[in-house]
């Protein structure tokens, strides 16, 4: 019984995060009333799954949560990493103990391109992270340079390092606060998991809400909820649509192709001990964890 | 007789007929064709259509014909424009509709006819007249236009007026844009003629017909942090008498009543009406079935009707904790909310209508069905807008879906609906039994049979 709500309660979660994305394609702009409603039904079906979830059908180990991250990343400069249930509720993936994350509110470049103020980041509410194939990288901080006037043309890349202006670089892990009128924008990036020469950033893990970067994000759910909100681009997103995410599952594709607040989905390149054979399922259980952690109702609410 | 006698059919007092239909038959359907909107003006002679491609589509009664004194007037079209276009915010890269969310009349005060045309960020007041006469004999241009030469010209004469074939000109008197960051949903005249007021998801506003460069914000239930947002206005509307009172709806089931002398801004309102809502039918989908797609005064003032996904409910002003009467229009859809969650169909906003004696309301389903309730009998009716029952007055026979168990002949399951033929709008004449329903990009009318 407990196991039909869950499944219920997953595939609807699926379907709005689906519709959300949807959304930001379609003609004459977000419609912030359909969106509102989608996020509403999210966070009932996700009250489902948690409520299911902690009931004790999964049980998640420290271990089974840092193999899905992959090693060395969730460094901060104390080195120590966060347990994904610490925080429950919130996304642990951004506790405080892993990645520091000032609360800093950007206006600014971001705050320009959209028209309206940034909210502040309340700590462990939200966080971007993307993975990105080289090829996609490109179009994203194309659209990123495109929406911050005064982030450089040609953000330099180095191999593993973070992408564009603002954030991070090595996986060092060391909060920075790059980037011209970017604010603090705290980046991880999983750089020594990469292969060298390949995906120049594979996965970047960036804790801020910065407008510009969500606007980089396929059909982020860090979006705000105002009809006005998304600039048209080309949806970054595509780079889910690869065949190395597709399989993993339909729910962490489709969170793949939003490529922010699952952070645990984007080890699947860097997550060495994860073998081709459990890919889907490392994929989904990783899933699975991400998925009580969120808090579905900002992301979901905050994307337009 | 030309009372409004606002039967529902079904018994003796009277059929709903088959009139007339407008639009392509093709199977074939161009989205720009798709009919958004319709309404009546305040005498009945004139029905607006608006589609998806920024069209607006007038058509006129005929005047009864003194051969067939019985018969009634069809509706020809009258008038045709292109009200909007599409247009693009380069600021924020979006695109905005050119489709027509609503038309609203006014009331008729010359020769010429007014209407309010809106798309999701623009409002347009356009003027129809008619040219029924042409000057003739102008001294310095020939018929033709041409310029006559001067020198040719030995005698001066005073140009006559000359009837002409009927020119129907539509032209945009008023544009008030830029008032909306949100998408609008509703406009509404006032009951003084000289206001109307614009709704969008988070905002009305208050505009004089005359100004456009300015309107005043009435309400605002834009949160300082968005991510505190938890409903939004769905639609508004003045009151009919009352100048001073509008109400809007929520996407939380709820209604708001203002009074505009209470405060310049009404963000408290003076009636809050919410029905509690019955735990025992909830469900994920609770909150979306429950958001209020219409809301329209009775003639009377006395009522209102709110429209959510299953039911329309009628409600007293004098009374907030619950509507006075409640009807079912596809209860059998409970069970399919989580199918029509996927398939998009749950976010339909169907509209409702009442007649003019605010004795019967009406509204669409799917399937190109709509639905008839009388208040005072209690009887509805669902019918259909089909090709099919498309001869010339020939009655509509009611319909009936089959919840379930065994389907008799004649009644059709619910898995068999067509959900891509919906009904979201229909309007009534103001005065007599005359309807008008869109079935997406055909327009029905439907009139109750003479004997």
């Amino acid at each position: 019984m407990n196991m039909e709500y869950k499944v219920e309660a997953h595939r609807i979660m699926s379907i709005s995060l689906g519709k959300i994305y949807n959304s930001r394609v379609q003609r004459g702009g977000i419609k912030l009333h359909k969106n509102l409603l989608v996020s509403l039904v999210l966070r009932s079906a996700r009250q489902v799954y948690l409520s299911d979830y902690y009931g004790g059908v999964c049980v998640r180990s420290p271990h089974a949560g840092g193999v899905e991250w992959g090693e060395g990343d969730q460094m901060d400069s104390d080195g120590s990493r966060s347990t994904p249930d610490e925080h429950g509720g919130e996304s642990a993936l951004v506790s405080d103990d892993s990645v520091r994350i000032p609360e800093v509110s950007v206006n600014g470049p971001a705050a320009a391109v959209e028209g309206q103020d940034i909210e502040d980041l309340a700590p462990g509410s939200d966080y971007n992270c993307q993975q990105s194939p080289q090829e996609d990288v490109g179009s994203v901080k194309t659209a990123v340079s495109a929406k911050r006037p005064d982030a450089s043309p040609s953000p330099s890349l180095s191999p593993g390092a973070a992408d564009a202006e603002g954030e991070n670089q090595e996986g060092s892990g060391s909060a920075e606060t790059g980037g011209p009128g970017s604010g603090s924008e705290h980046c991880v990036s999983r750089s020594e998991n990469s292969q060298q020469g390949s995906a120049e950033v594979t996965a970047t893990c960036c804790t801020r809400k910065r407008g510009a970067e969500r606007s980089a994000s396929a059909g982020s759910p860090v979006k705000r909820p105002k009809a006005t909100a998304v600039p048209a681009l080309p949806p970054v997103g595509g780079e889910g649509e690869g065949p190395e995410d597709m399989d993993t599952g339909n729910v962490s594709s489709l969170i793949t192709i939003f490529g922010s607040s699952f952070s645990g989905l984007l080890s699947k390149e860097g997550a060495q001990p994860a073998t081709d054979s459990e890919d889907s399922d490392s994929g989904k259980i990783c899933c699975e964890q991400m998925l009580p952690n969120l808090n579905p109702w900002s992301t979901a609410i905050v994307a337009f | 007789k030309e009372g409004a006698r606002g039967g529902v059919g079904g018994g003796n007092d009277f059929q709903w007929c088959f009139s007339q239909v407008k639009g392509a038959i093709d199977e074939d359907v161009a989205e720009a064709d798709i009919i958004s909107t319709v309404e009546f003006n305040y005498s009945g002679e004139l029905l607006a259509t608006g589609d998806k491609g920024g069209r607006v589509v007038i058509f006129q009664r005929e005047q009864e014909s003194k051969n067939r004194p019985h018969s009634r007037g069809e509706y020809n079209v009258y008038s045709t424009f292109q009200s909007h276009e599409p247009e693009f915010d380069y600021l924020k890269s979006l695109e905005i509709e050119e489709k027509i969310n609503k038309i609203r009349w006014l009331p008729q005060q010359n020769a010429a006819h007014f209407l309010l045309s809106t798309n999701d960020k623009t409002i347009k007041l356009w003027k129809i007249s008619e040219r029924d006469k042409r000057a003739e004999g102008y001294n310095l241009k020939d018929e033709d236009g041409r310029l006559r030469d001067p020198f040719r010209i030995t005698s001066l004469r005073v140009p006559v007026l000359m009837p002409m074939d009927l020119m129907v000109e539509a032209s945009p008197r008023r544009i008030f844009a830029n008032a909306h960051t949100y998408h609008i949903n509703s406009i509404s005249v006032n009951s003084d003629h000289e206001t109307y007021l614009s709704a969008d998801d988070l905002r009305i506003n208050l505009w004089h017909l005359e100004i456009t460069d300015r309107s005043f914000n009435i309400v605002d239930i834009k949160p300082a942090n968005m991510e505190e947002l938890t409903e939004v206005i769905t639609a508004a509307e003045c009151h009919p008498h009352q100048c001073n009172v509008f109400v809007y709806s929520s996407s939380k089931g709820t209604i708001r009543l203002c009074d505009m002398r209470a405060a310049a801004l009404c963000d408290r309102h003076t009636k809050f009406f919410e029905e509690p809502e019955d735990p025992s039918s909830r469900s994920f989908f609770s909150e979306i079935i429950s958001s209020i797609s219409d809301v329209k005064f009775s003639h009377s003032g006395r009522y209102m009707m709110t429209r959510d996904y299953l039911s329309v409910k009628v409600w007293d002003l004098n009374m907030e904790n619950r509507p006075v009467e409640t009807y079912q229009v596809h209860e059998y859809l409970r069970s399919k909310l989580c199918s029509l969650y996927e398939n998009d169909c749950i976010f339909d906003k169907f509209e409702c209508c009442w007649n003019g004696s605010d004795g019967a309301i009406m509204t669409g389903s799917y399937n190109n069905f709509f639905r008839m309730f009388d208040r005072n009998s209690r009887r509805d009716i669902t019918l259909e807008a089909s090709r099919e029952s498309s001869k010339p007055r020939a009655m509509l026979k009611p319909r009936k879906v089959c919840t379930g168990g065994k389907r008799k002949k004649d009644e059709i399951s619910v898995d068999s609906l067509d959900f891509n033929k919906k009904i979201l709008h229909t309007a009534w004449h103001p005065k007599e039994n005359v309807i008008a329903v869109a079935a997406t990009n055909n327009l029905y009318i439907f009139q109750d049979k003479i004997n």
